[in-house]
């Protein structure tokens, strides 16, 4: 389904070694590796560069458009297109914004929440029903770093000797999976 | 144990002064007022005595639920909470001259007033001076003793490192925190609520609840940026636990929003005389404004400027918003209690301001002389390990 990459991976025995590994394999340049590992490791975000996640803002963007939409969507309903007075209150917008407010709470609510779970599933491009397979141990206790082809000026040879240099206990090239 | 260098923190003899010039100005501006404004220094008077009781009574319940939920990020500043609840025992003295206010502030304690009012009258069961000055002792009687066993609990560990005060503080801390949610409900209701005796609302104790933590965590992050840049806290805490603490005040700042807007609209649907009348206190002769004003500076600001990740871990930024916070929370109680002395229109808080300086300077003199007599992070808590490296 998704696009075949090749690469070179790197392997080490732990997450301290990983993580200076990872800090080194920045360090020579290298900005599209990733890191693979069992269980999520404190400062690896950092030691690899990624940045910030672009998801609060859509959640951001997701209230404030939710907001809006309840916001008229209850005057629309209650007084323009059908107008009710219900229990004496007011009509006009602002007078009758008590009432409105749990609506406009809700819909801010619903439309941030889906918008993060739709940009986080865009984001991660998921599904993904064939997810390579680079090493089975890798989900529960190798640690590896992976080098893409789609890395600026890439080398299957040079990114394994810089694997070797910084002292990965194994390297295997990986292609079109 | 983790490796660290405990600095030993004394009070500078500046702040030291400034604390002292502070409670002068309170108590300068409290026998000035009996003179000239002898009506409405009451009512500042209890600005600044329910701001301080609820800061310390914050401090008490920040340190048992972190003892209930045994949280390890928050070790090393629940000594900074429990130097808060030391002011539990001044407070008590500063509640004999609102005794002595009382008849100025509330309506019920006129025997005649109530027996021309037929809902008074019905009230007076409750509402009554004996009950009254019961009541209020049995609150205090209560926090202080919960405050007495936390902190010298707390205190005892530092020498001993005996394991089985935290499981006694957690029990102790389950105690106090039902007695904490009925005592400070009932507390707010008896000196605040009842100003306006005729006005009920089910939601005023949850509503200054609110208030509590949210001042309380703004004055908590205060204290730990204080104690982080003059080295005091170095090795210990760090941005990753200021980060937790802000947001523990951007959660509470939509909470009081939450609950602010949730009282309002029951009343405002329901549309009872009694309770609207609270109400129609703050929406005229210029207190509509205060009541708007409290939305933006209580609520919208400190949400936005508390919400991407980057400006809770900055500390000059959390530091600016917890003052904000303080400021606001200023604003809510004289948006509370001065509508109750003159809801025609409102005036400058000048006294208020000035009496609520000398509380502020008494509170933070006695945390301050806590913090500078024991040491400024519980040294042998089990879970203090954890908080070192705490990581967000």
């Amino acid at each position: 389904m998704a696009k075949k990459t090749s690469g070179v991976v790197g392997f080490w025995s732990d997450e301290h070694k990983l993580l200076d590994a990872a800090k080194k394999t920045y360090a020579a340049g290298f900005r599209h590796f990733d890191s693979i590992t069992p269980f999520p490791i404190h400062g690896m975000d950092q030691a690899t560069g990624i940045k910030s996640s672009k998801i609060p803002w859509v959640t951001f963007f997701g209230g404030l458009t939710g907001a809006t939409f309840g916001a008229t969507f209850t005057y629309w309903t209650s007084a323009v297109n059908y107008r009710l007075v219900v229990g004496g209150k007011p009509l006009d917008f602002f007078n009758a914004l008590p009432g409105y407010i749990p609506i406009i709470f809700e819909c801010t609510i619903l439309f941030a929440a889906l918008s993060s779970v739709a940009a986080m599933f865009i984001l991660n491009k998921l599904p993904k029903v064939d997810p390579p397979i680079i090493d089975p141990d890798l989900t529960c206790s190798k640690f590896a770093l992976f080098i893409p082809d789609t890395e600026s000026n890439y080398s299957a040879d040079k990114a394994e000797e810089h694997f070797r240099s910084i002292g990965a206990s194994d390297v295997r090239k990986v292609s079109e999976f | 144990m983790g490796s660290f260098q405990l600095q030993k923190y004394t009070m500078s003899h500046r702040a030291k002064i400034l604390c002292w010039v502070s409670v002068a100005i309170g108590v300068i501006t409290f026998l000035a007022g009996l003179k000239f404004q002898s009506d409405r220094i009451w009512f500042s008077y209890l600005i600044g005595y329910f701001f301080t009781v609820s800061l310390a009574l914050g401090g008490l319940f920040f340190t048992s639920f972190n003892h209930v939920t045994k949280a390890g990020w928050s070790v090393p500043v629940r000594r900074i909470a429990e130097a808060f609840s030391g002011f539990l025992p001044i407070a008590v003295f500063l509640t004999i001259p609102l005794l002595f206010g009382a008849k100025k502030l509330y309506l019920w304690l006129d025997l005649q007033a109530v027996a021309s009012d037929p809902l008074l009258e019905m009230k007076a069961s409750y509402l009554n001076q004996g009950f009254f000055h019961i009541r209020l002792l049995l609150f205090f009687g209560l926090w202080l003793f919960f405050a007495w066993k936390l902190v010298s609990n707390s205190l005892k560990q530092d020498e001993t490192g005996d394991k089985n005060l935290t499981v006694q503080n957690v029990k102790y801390s389950i105690a106090f925190l039902i007695v904490f949610a009925l005592s400070y409900s009932l507390f707010s209701i008896d000196v605040l609520m009842s100003l306006e005796p005729h006005w009920f609302s089910t939601m005023f104790g949850v509503y200054t609840f609110a208030g509590l933590f949210h001042s309380f965590l703004a004055m908590l992050a205060l204290f730990t940026i204080g104690l982080i840049n003059n080295g005091t806290y170095k090795g210990i805490v760090n941005e990753n636990h200021v980060h937790d603490i802000a947001k523990f005040m951007w959660a509470f700042t939509i909470f009081f929003a939450y609950i602010g807007f949730s009282q309002y609209m029951l009343i405002w649907y329901a549309n009872l005389p009694e309770e609207t009348i609270f109400f129609l206190h703050r929406a005229h002769g210029g207190w509509f404004q205060v009541s708007v004003a409290l939305f933006f500076v209580k609520f919208l600001i400190p949400f936005l400027a508390l919400a991407p990740r980057a400006a809770k871990r900055s500390l000059c930024h959390v530091r600016n918003v917890a003052l904000l916070i303080l400021a606001s929370q200023f604003l809510d109680y004289f948006w509370l209690i001065f509508p109750n002395y003159n809801h025609e229109k409102v005036v400058l808080p000048t006294w208020e301001v000035g009496v609520l300086i000398g509380f502020l300077g008494a509170f933070v003199l006695q945390a301050k002389m806590f913090l500078s007599k024991n040491n400024t992070v519980p040294v042998k808590d089990p879970r203090l390990d954890e908080a070192l490296h705490h990581h967000v």
